[in-house]
């Protein structure tokens, strides 16, 4: 098996520098001959556990952990749905009709415990957050095997006191639900950007297609990364 | 089953990163630095056999290098006797060439012109400095990994017996200790082994070298162990003894089994161990005296404005104008030794008095004005007539007072002598043991090593040899601080994913940074140069981060704290470490030609000095 210097020095957690350093030391039973090195895997073990040195060899399970990405804020809209024409004249309905409506809840159960953490949420404080939008989301995340982090956009059928902020009554909910509470501020911090956008406003104001919304979003999103950079 | 591993070659990125070489050598190792990669393939033996070796290796790089160090030493130990025993005949051969000249009203130029010789040919010829090689080896121990020219296995044998065998007031251990560890380095380095393994030879080399002039197998490993290695360790202790074996077989099979001092027989009893801490006080006199006027006296030489061999000369001739009224101060002096463990040295008391004195004045004059050679037989001289003045100084106030004769004390006097030139008891209680074939006298023998060590310690807090080595910051003993911390290099330790900013970035897009980043130091450099400008740490902008206006209209290069104290790549982390302390930091850029290189902090070097200290400490 081949492995590069860096390897090397990354499965024993140190700086190649150093790792060279010790070779040439004699402190580690690894042998260099011109550009390569030789060692007896089961000595270089041995050697490890003696010395208290922390050894992940390639291929073995520690090293094949992926960093896990944040997802991004177009698949969690993608992923949540875009609903129409909620019903209700009260937050309770419209938000019981958001959590029978997610297709991506599928069981009945977990659809009556979303719609139960949402409602605490929201006695807590209102989510309406001002100029007719709400983000309604659990105050715990729901770690559950189905559930992975979407945004449901839910365009109500009348607009509802939800007692926001600017007493405005809301007309369109984007229902926020995560697995992990980093997951949950990142879509959050990535959400109110959109709706810091006048042109995106005013686009929610007409009620658009799937599609145009989901551009709208991408092309949002885009630009944030951009900035970021 | 074997992995490889392929090695970017790291020496030369970073010779062209930096601008410098990878390892910074003084001037005694660069020329011996290894060749990094081989271009000659063609078959000589020499190559032949490195490559059945080097079939045999990976099963000995391991831990499992043991065997393969007990043959290498044993094979160390055999050339290094030899070079003892050549260097012992060569010094004779000198001596009985020199002494048809000595009756001669102008033989005090003959040590002029020894000790002339031998520092044109140290100087001009070999370019080495002068200096009795000890404190040079341990240097490339704790340094270099054991690393030694080529040329030291001969240099100083030749230096030196040009200087002894010419009257002047050294001794041959010295050098041949040299020679000894350069042919255990070298041997290293042709099997292209690590520097543990080469530390080993090195010291196989010394002891094999020690064992071979004195006929004093235990007094090799003791005095490589305690003085040369300083690391009590099994892997070290084994083939070291080995080559003790080999290097005093060598010597008894070439010149006899014969020990060095014969005596007659001691009746040892209680007087004589009490008188014993008596003599330990003048001994360790003697050996404070002897000490301070070696320096006082080369730092007397450095100021006369002329070649270092004309010093070297007139040294030798003042030790010459000596000779001429008392014989026993020149040369090696073993066979004063010999009088006096016999006890048949039969001048009065004043006159061994001044014998003590002449002969420091001797040593002090050869070696601390150029010429070459060490300071064992010296000591040992000194030793043996201080421990008869000491004798007949008793004797002439409470006449009877011992049972012992007066060679009894001279040996006690060398015992002390030793341990306090060396401040190593043990090296000096074997050695003497073993030299005169006295253990009747082990009880006071122990008392006046440990005592003698003492007081000297607490006159000279260093040792003879390692003196130099203090003053210079250059004396590192295996499994201490000082060791650990200087095995790590600046450069692996410098983190460098800061995210580094420009002077006219504004603080909006400073914050999107920050943003990013999961650090609280950020460097800010010009833009137009690419110096490093400043840094500023994210307390600095803590009162203006919700402050929108200031977003536009604030620039980092008004933020920036630039009288900040920064360290260079190549800086000692010693001096690193006690910087952070006196400003109360946690971590300092490192900047290198004006340019950022990363941030070195406390954290990284706690762990990373963990990891070192659990390597350096078990094994």
């Amino acid at each position: 098996m081949q492995l590069l210097l860096s390897e090397l020095a990354k499965s024993l957690n140190m700086n190649p520098d150093i790792v060279e350093r010790w070779i040439r030391q004699g402190r580690i039973p690894v042998k260099q001959r011109h550009n390569t090195c030789i060692f007896v895997p089961e000595t270089l073990e041995k050697w490890a556990a003696a010395h208290n040195v922390n050894l992940n060899m390639p291929g073995s399970r520690e090293t094949l952990r992926i960093e896990e990405k944040p997802q991004s804020l177009l698949t969690a809209i993608e992923q949540g749905g875009i609903y129409y024409d909620l019903p209700g004249k009260m937050a309770a309905e419209v938000l019981r009709e958001a959590a029978q409506r997610m297709d991506a809840i599928k069981s009945r159960q977990l659809k009556d415990l979303l719609y139960e953490r949402l409602m605490d949420r929201e006695q807590m404080m209102s989510t309406g957050i001002g100029n007719g939008v709400a983000v309604p989301h659990p105050r715990a995340p729901i770690i559950d095997d189905g559930v992975n982090a979407q945004i449901a956009t839910c365009f109500l059928e009348a607009p509802v006191d939800f007692h926001a902020v600017d007493k405005k009554p809301v007309f369109i909910m984007f229902v926020l639900v995560a697995p992990t509470a980093k997951q949950h501020l990142y879509l959050l911090s990535r959400i109110s950007f959109c709706l810091r956008d006048d042109s995106f406003m005013q686009l929610l104001k007409t009620v658009p297609d799937r599609d145009v919304l989901l551009r709208e979003i991408a092309g949002l999103e885009s630009r944030l990364d951009q900035d970021n950079r | 089953m074997f992995c490889c591993v392929k090695l970017p070659d790291l020496k030369a990125a970073w010779t062209r990163t930096t601008g410098k070489p990878h390892v910074c050598l003084p001037a005694a190792g660069r020329a011996s630095q290894q060749p990094s990669n081989e271009t000659n393939f063609a078959l000589t033996p020499y190559t032949k056999v490195k490559q059945w070796f080097a079939r045999l290796m990976p099963q000995w790089s391991g831990g499992e290098d043991r065997l393969m160090l007990i043959v290498f030493g044993a094979v160390v130990g055999v050339c290094s006797g030899i070079a003892a025993v050549g260097l012992n005949f060569s010094l004779h051969a000198m001596e009985s060439f020199f002494d048809s000249y000595r009756f001669f009203w102008w033989s005090f130029v003959l040590p002029a012109v020894g000790a002339a010789v031998s520092s044109l040919f140290l100087e001009k010829i070999i370019r080495e400095g002068a200096g009795h090689g000890v404190p040079e080896v341990v240097y490339s121990v704790s340094h270099h990994g054991g690393l030694l020219r080529g040329r030291s296995t001969f240099s100083r044998l030749i230096s030196s017996s040009l200087t002894i065998g010419s009257g002047g007031s050294a001794g041959p251990e010295a050098p041949v200790v040299m020679s000894g560890s350069a042919i255990g380095s070298n041997i290293a380095r042709l099997f292209s082994l690590n520097e543990r393994q080469r530390i080993a030879l090195v010291g196989c080399g010394a002891a094999g070298a020690v064992a071979g002039v004195f006929n004093a197998p235990i007094a090799g490993l003791v005095f490589t162990i305690e003085v040369i290695v300083g690391e009590w360790t099994a892997i070290h202790i084994v083939p070291i003894a080995v080559a003790s074996v080999a290097g005093a077989q060598v010597s008894r099979l070439l010149q006899g089994n014969q020990i060095p001092f014969t005596h007659l027989h001691f009746d040892v009893d209680v007087t004589t161990t009490i008188a014993s801490v008596g003599l330990a006080v003048i001994t360790a006199g003697a050996c404070i005296l002897m000490t301070r006027a070696i320096r006082l006296s080369h730092h007397f030489a450095g100021k006369v404005p002329a070649p270092i061999w004309v010093r070297a000369a007139m040294g030798g001739a003042l030790v010459g104008i000596i000779g001429l009224f008392l014989p026993q101060v020149l040369g090696e002096g073993y066979y004063v030794i010999q009088k006096m463990v016999e006890g048949s040295f039969t001048q009065g008391l004043a006159l061994v008095a001044i014998l003590v004195l002449a002969k420091i004045t001797a040593t002090s004059l050869t070696l601390g004005w150029g010429g070459s050679g060490g300071i064992f037989a010296p000591s040992l001289v000194v030793g043996s007539v201080s421990g008869l003045m000491y004798y007949r100084g008793i004797e002439a106030i409470w006449p009877g007072l011992f049972t012992v004769n007066e060679g009894c004390f001279a040996l006690l006097g060398m015992a002390g002598m030793i341990s306090g030139i060396l401040q190593a008891p043990l090296t000096a209680i074997f050695l003497i043991v073993e030299i005169t074939g006295g253990y009747e006298t082990i009880l006071p023998l122990i008392l006046i090593s440990v005592i003698s060590t003492t007081i000297c310690h607490s006159f000279e807090p260093a040792s003879f040899y390692f003196r130099d080595l203090v003053e210079k910051g250059h004396y590192l003993r295996p499994r201490t601080d000082a060791k650990v911390l200087a095995d790590l290099h600046i450069s692996e330790l410098v983190e460098k994913d800061c995210a580094i900013v420009e002077k006219n970035m504004n603080l909006g897009r400073f914050l999107k940074i920050v943003q990013q980043s999961r650090r609280n130091y950020f460097p800010v450099i010009d833009e137009n140069t690419g110096e490093f400008a400043g840094m500023i740490h994210f307390d600095d902008i803590r009162p203006y981060l919700f402050d929108a206006m200031l977003y536009d209209t604030v620039f980092l290069e008004q933020i920036m704290t630039t009288d900040i104290q920064t360290v260079d790549i190549d800086d000692e982390l010693s001096e690193v470490l006690k910087r952070m302390d006196e400003t109360g930091s946690f971590s300092m850029p490192v900047v290198s030609n004006k340019r950022f290189v990363g941030m070195v902090s406390k954290a990284t070097l706690l762990d990373k000095y963990r990891k070192e200290l659990m390597l350096q400490t078990t094994s």
